[in-house]
């Protein structure tokens, strides 16, 4: 019960996002361009990443509600406030929390053939999203008085969570004029993973005005799983926690992130393709692989059907005294397995359409020499993005206007649609000052000035040196 | 020296943008008032009884047994649980007899701790008597309610004894009689 509510009080307390960074994308005078496409167009020689300081990234969500929604300090009563949310909130709202950090990154233009560009890195990730509990969220809440003949929803609960690291190596080619293709293979090595998805079953109080009692609470064609790996062995380290066991437990997290984990193979594909000189299209796939876990796996699924009516008595001759307990559980029993499982990467796609004008031609370009034409100051266009998750994919559309104002100041805007709001602004600032490169984005820009009523907000910043 | 200006500029962005971040307006400590009031309805005991399990029904009509009395003892301990007796405000216990048997019948139940000894008041429900076999049914509804001083003085509960018994009966008496039961749980739990 009180894990119950404490899942709820979280839920309403953050907020959720996909993994868009659609300020980032596309940003090609940012090396970290490469990781959202890497079919970006490339115009560095050499770049690397100030180490542990080339990207660091947080995205946090919900959507279906705000903090502000159940905190606010409005004099109602915070009951009120959670039943309206509670009411307002469908098993179709999620909370996500996604952070990322760059450990290196760097890359190189080929010397043996100067339209090819190489780039590589390690970096961590979270990711967790968790889709709320609706059903079990109003039977904790309200009881299910109100709720009688109507089934309570096993598939509400679903989520998933990881911790993993991905050592990641892409190759970037000007295949001609108008087209540059990439790909970037992936290593993921995977540290704890936990997830539940696709259970059914549902859980009802049927009134049997013909049946042995005033009602059956049935519990029909129950089949709930949870996986984990990694989790086990680090429960294994429980009891108090002495500094030697805390060692222990980093210990092992550490190996684990040295490709010690349960390990996955994935791939990022994409392309930009100039129509003219300027018009571009470009588009990418991310993450399209998949984790193998074999290594300290377990996995809970519970699987059954359970009618309960109460207990009979007094009856004559009584048989063997009932436990209703020991019942459910024969009937719905729980295995715990540690059978190995494969799960898919959420793979992302982005594409967009840029237009580009006003050409960035003051006489000192010596592009024209080169037989090319000088680039230009700004772009607009349209981006779109989808993520997939365990319930179904997100989508998010965005426009965008890139502005160069000077060699050593960069930025970008971009107005947002998605499940959470239609009032999204984002935006992206990057100095280029020597070969030091600075840049910070974020988004949903007019709720920074209160977080707590926002859905969700995102925020990247790092630091490289780029030739 | 532009160089200077734009670090000026930006410092000054992240500036802005931490000072107008904030989250503000919202009051955290009303956690405290947070208090779940859920109503949970869940059957509670039920049994069904024919003429046949009081009396052998081919005993000679003439002899009348003045009293017979079921018995039963029932492992429950579902008011034990710390939560319960911490958060149970109250429990309704409804109890519904349909009747066509032509006696009343009188119904009592208690509960026992571990050690078997009664702790609790007992109950009892009288269920008026039916019009014979055949004939509408006679209902008899009573709710019963264990306060919250009762649940605690429950919380040691472990078994359900309950009694079912009736008198004067013959082998010419015929019907059925139903018992039906649900108990209706008002939590009232502060986080």
């Amino acid at each position: 019960m009180r894990a119950i509510i404490f899942f709820f009080i979280s839920i309403c307390g953050f907020s959720v996002y996909s993994q868009n960074k659609e300020v980032l994308y596309d940003f090609i005078d940012l090396p970290q361009s490469l990781m959202l496409n890497p079919g970006a167009e490339t115009n560095f020689n050499f770049h690397a990443g100030v180490p542990f300081l080339s990207q660091f990234h947080v995205n946090a969500g919900l959507r279906g509600a705000s903090i502000y929604d159940v905190f606010a300090d409005d004099g109602r009563d915070i009951n009120e406030k959670i039943e309206i949310t509670l009411n307002n909130l469908t098993s179709n709202d999620y909370l996500t929390l996604t952070q990322q950090l760059e450990f290196v990154n760097f890359g190189w233009k080929s010397k043996k053939n100067e339209k090819i560009y190489f780039s590589g890195g390690i970096y961590q990730e979270l990711d967790v999203i968790g889709y709320f509990p609706k059903d079990f969220a109003v039977l904790a809440y309200q009881g299910n008085q109100d709720f009688l003949n109507q089934p309570f929803r096993l598939s509400n609960i679903s989520g998933s969570g990881e911790l993993l690291m991905v050592y990641h190596f892409g190759y970037n080619k000007k295949v001609n004029k108008k087209l540059t293709f990439g790909a970037r293979a992936k290593l993921y090595s995977s540290m704890l993973h936990i997830r539940s998805a696709r259970n059914k079953g549902t859980f009802t109080t049927v009134e049997t005005p013909q049946g042995n009692n005033i009602y059956q609470h049935r519990i029909s064609n129950a089949d709930v799983t949870v996986r984990t790996s990694g989790i086990q062995s680090l429960r294994e380290i429980e009891g108090e926690t002495t500094s030697e066991e805390v060692k222990e437990a980093v210990n092992k997290l550490v190996g684990r992130a040295l490709l010690g984990g349960n390990l996955g193979v994935g791939v990022d594909i994409g392309f930009t393709h100039k129509i003219d000189d300027q018009l571009s299209v470009t588009g990418s796939v991310n993450d399209l692989g998949l984790i193998f876990y074999t290594k300290d796996v377990e996995t809970y699924r519970a699987r059954g059907n359970y009618v309960f009516e109460g207990f009979e008595t007094p009856v004559q001759f009584s048989s063997e005294s009932q436990d209703f307990l020991d019942e459910l559980e024969e009937a719905i029993p729980l295995d715990t397995l540690s059978n190995s499982y494969i799960v898919a990467r959420p793979l992302k796609v982005n594409g967009s359409l840029k237009y580009s004008f006003n050409p960035d031609d003051d006489g000192s370009c010596n592009c024209f020499l080169e037989g090319e034409r000088p680039g230009y100051l700004d772009g607009i266009g349209v981006q779109l993005f989808s993520q997939f998750r365990p319930k179904r994919p997100q989508y998010a559309a965005s426009l965008f206007y890139y502005k160069r104002w000077f060699s050593f100041l960069r930025t970008k805007v971009t107005y947002t649609v998605d499940d959470y709001s239609y009032y999204n602004f984002g935006f992206l600032l990057s100095t280029h000052i020597d070969k030091i490169n600075f840049y910070i984005s974020a988004n949903n820009l007019l709720e920074y000035t209160n977080l707590a009523k926002a859905r969700g907000a995102s925020l990247q910043f790092g630091f490289n040196v780029i030739m | 020296m532009k160089t200077k200006k734009v670090y000026l500029l930006l410092c000054s962005m992240v500036l802005i943008m931490l000072s107008i971040s904030c989250v503000k307006d919202v009051d955290f400590d009303q956690t405290e008032d947070v208090v779940l009031t859920p109503v949970f309805e869940l059957d509670f005991i039920y049994s069904e009884f024919d003429t046949s399990q009081f009396i052998d029904p081919d005993t000679d009509p003439t002899i009348v047994i003045p009293e017979v009395v079921i018995n039963d003892t029932l492992n429950y301990d579902l008011l034990g649980t710390d939560f319960v007796v911490d958060n149970l405000e109250r429990v309704e216990l409804t109890f519904e007899f349909i009747n066509t048997i032509q006696r009343d019948f009188t119904f009592s139940f208690g509960f026992l701790n571990d050690a078997g000894q009664r702790i609790g008041p007992s109950y009892t429900i009288i269920a008026n008597a039916g019009m014979g076999a055949g004939t509408e049914p006679v209902i008899t509804n009573e709710i019963i309610v264990l306060d919250n001083a009762t649940i605690n003085v429950l919380g040691a509960a472990t078994k359900l004894v309950s009694s079912i018994r009736v008198q004067n009966v013959n082998s010419t008496l015929e019907g059925m009689l139903e018992l039906k039961s649900k108990g209706t749980y008002f939590i009232n739990y502060d986080l």
